[in-house]
């Protein structure tokens, strides 16, 4: 039987064997579309900083295309962090201010919209931009999005967890602080509380309303182990979070598998024919 | 009476064949990409002396192919796919990796032993995968037959990746007089926390253990690359008559394994060890 005090230890990866892997995943995909390189939006956190980072030991710093995209209330510490990160690594780093193009949309069509609306906004925004500059310039879009924040669903549907490849899908956050540490991260960037800055004072922790330690093990226990909530709750964690957890893991489902279509033919694209990418 | 009596036809007992393993990357359902490579790559292993070069699982198109199966689907009778790969195999020969189809509406998972311009042996994988991330009985009939290469007094034996882990087919080869079983694979890889990928700790246990209980060499032959997000290990290798591990490949990256497999240490391992002999076909059935 698995134990919780187990579940710390498989969390657990070998950083060296894992950077290793998911810089040739990198380089693969670049190589096989033949791009000219990636573009990623640098957020001053910790996974888009390990993306770049994992990008520039993969293809080097100057096939690394990065982006800070601020909007007006993001703070400041975001793009200083976002510039250390670029820095360490020797990146060009480009800022585009994303508030007129957010605030014009707003401003004339719906003034009272709230703040989860206008987030989801501002990530699509961004990721409007990362797109039209690989288009521009040959690249793929690299995701930052990892596993915890995929499985709950915190993330926008077609904002940040839209991407051409995504490195980090399959980490936990704590695998992610784990590689960062690895790969010598700047250390406020690693230790600072992780959040989407899509409104002053907003921290994912404190949105979720529960740590992601808690998170990882639950969904690892759930997702990767297969176990019910119940099973999981009886290896001592809080009842109400373990369902919580299990209540966003299925609702959010939707956000994992695009484009549903639907199927008339008999040779439906992907549920018929399912063509794969190499 | 002339040496020559003593000497088994084709190979000489003080001989050791020298077996290379292509560790490649393959792309997913571009033929000619790979059959290019293919020639590459024995251009290489000409240059190093070897004998008989072994390339992975479905080598030739790429493993995660879906709908894309019957699209690179090649009947091995009279293919110009495989025309270059037979001219190069009068100067060593080769086991390749394809989607044969046999004619008659099937499509197998299938391994070539090209040699003399000839192809001199076919395996169909008998075991496909269709759990977890794969979908091999999809899309693939299992083969129905198992027999040793008739190539070289009929000591190889070949095998394709899940083909392994059902021990009794190695046994069966042994019993038929394999001394050598050449495992062709494209294995997915796991990272945890140890330094070797936990994919690879499993298979590193079942190659080792068939070298154990069946005394004989066991090749192990796996690709390199991504399919889809998923990454394959590398790591191929060669383990001894008796299981020790005789040389390895790195993980993830193209390499050239090249290994002097010694036959006669089988012998000499089976007349101390004689497993293989003593099997109780009578009380187990045949393997």
């Amino acid at each position: 039987m698995i134990r919780r005090q187990d579940v710390r230890d498989r969390l657990r990866l070998n950083t060296e064997l894992a950077t290793e892997v998911l810089s040739t995943f990198i380089a693969d995909a670049v190589e096989t579309t033949a791009s000219n390189g990636v573009v990623l939006g640098l957020s001053g956190g910790v996974d888009s900083a390990l993306a770049a980072a994992l990008a520039v030991r993969a293809i080097g710093a100057e096939r690394v295309h990065a982006f800070v995209l601020p909007y007006h209330s993001s703070s400041p510490d975001s793009a200083a962090d976002a510039a250390s990160v670029a820095r360490d690594l020797s990146l060009t780093l480009r800022s585009i201010d994303i508030s007129p193009m957010v605030d014009a949309y707003f401003d004339s069509h719906d003034k009272e919209a709230d703040q989860v609306r206008r987030g989801n906004k501002m990530a699509r925004e961004r990721m409007s931009i990362l797109f039209d500059q690989a288009k521009k310039l040959g690249l793929l879009v690299l995701g930052t999005s990892n596993k915890t924040e995929i499985l709950l669903g915190y993330s926008t549907i077609f904002g940040d967890n839209a991407s051409s490849i995504n490195p980090l899908g399959d980490l936990y956050k704590q695998q992610v602080w784990q590689l960062a540490a690895h790969l010598a991260l700047p250390q406020q960037v690693i230790d600072k509380d992780p959040s989407a800055d899509l409104w002053p004072g907003q921290t994912d922790e404190g949105e979720l309303g529960f740590t992601y330690e808690i998170a990882d093990e639950v969904l690892y226990l759930m997702f990767d182990r297969g176990l019910s909530p119940s099973e999981v709750a009886a290896r001592g964690y809080p009842e109400k979070i373990v369902e919580r957890i299990g209540a966003l893991e299925e609702r959010n489902r939707f956000k994992r598998r695009l484009m549903l279509i639907a199927r008339l033919s008999g040779s439906a694209i992907n549920l018929d024919r399912e063509i794969p990418r190499d | 009476m002339p040496l020559s009596f003593y000497c088994l036809p084709g190979l000489r007992w003080s001989t050791p064949l020298n077996i290379g393993i292509a560790q490649t990357d393959v792309r997913l359902g571009a033929l000619e990409d790979n059959l290019e490579k293919h020639l590459e790559w024995v251009k290489k292993a000409l240059d190093r002396g070897v004998d008989l070069l072994v390339f992975p699982e479905l080598s030739l198109t790429g493993y995660r192919l879906l709908h894309l199966t019957g699209r690179v689907a090649v009947r091995p009778a009279g293919s110009a796919l495989l025309k270059p790969l037979l001219e190069a195999s009068r100067k060593l020969a080769l086991i390749v990796g394809l989607v044969e189809e046999d004619g008659h509406g099937t499509l197998y998972n299938s391994s070539l032993l090209l040699s003399d311009g000839r192809i001199a042996h076919c395996h169909r994988k008998l075991y496909l995968p269709t759990y977890g991330i794969f979908q091999e009985g999809r899309f693939f009939g299992a083969g129905r037959t198992l027999s040793v290469a008739p190539w070289h007094d009929n000591v190889l034996g070949l095998l394709i990746c899940e083909d392994l882990w059902h021990p009794h087919l190695a046994r069966s080869l042994a019993m038929a007089g394999a001394k050598v079983v050449i495992v062709s694979s494209a294995s997915p890889g796991r990272i945890g926390p140890g330094a070797t990928p936990e994919s690879q700790e499993v298979w590193e246990t079942l190659i080792r253990s068939t070298a154990i209980v069946n005394t004989c060499w066991v090749v192990y032959a796996n690709r390199v690359g991504w399919e889809e997000g998923s990454f394959y290990t590398g790591g191929s290798l060669v383990a001894r008559p008796g299981g020790d591990v005789h040389c390895r490949a790195p993980f993830v990256q193209e390499y050239l394994l090249t290994a002097d497999i010694d036959l006669r240490e089988v012998d000499r391992l089976r007349w101390r060890l004689p497993l293989v002999r003593s099997q109780r076909s009578d009380i187990e059935g045949a393997p």
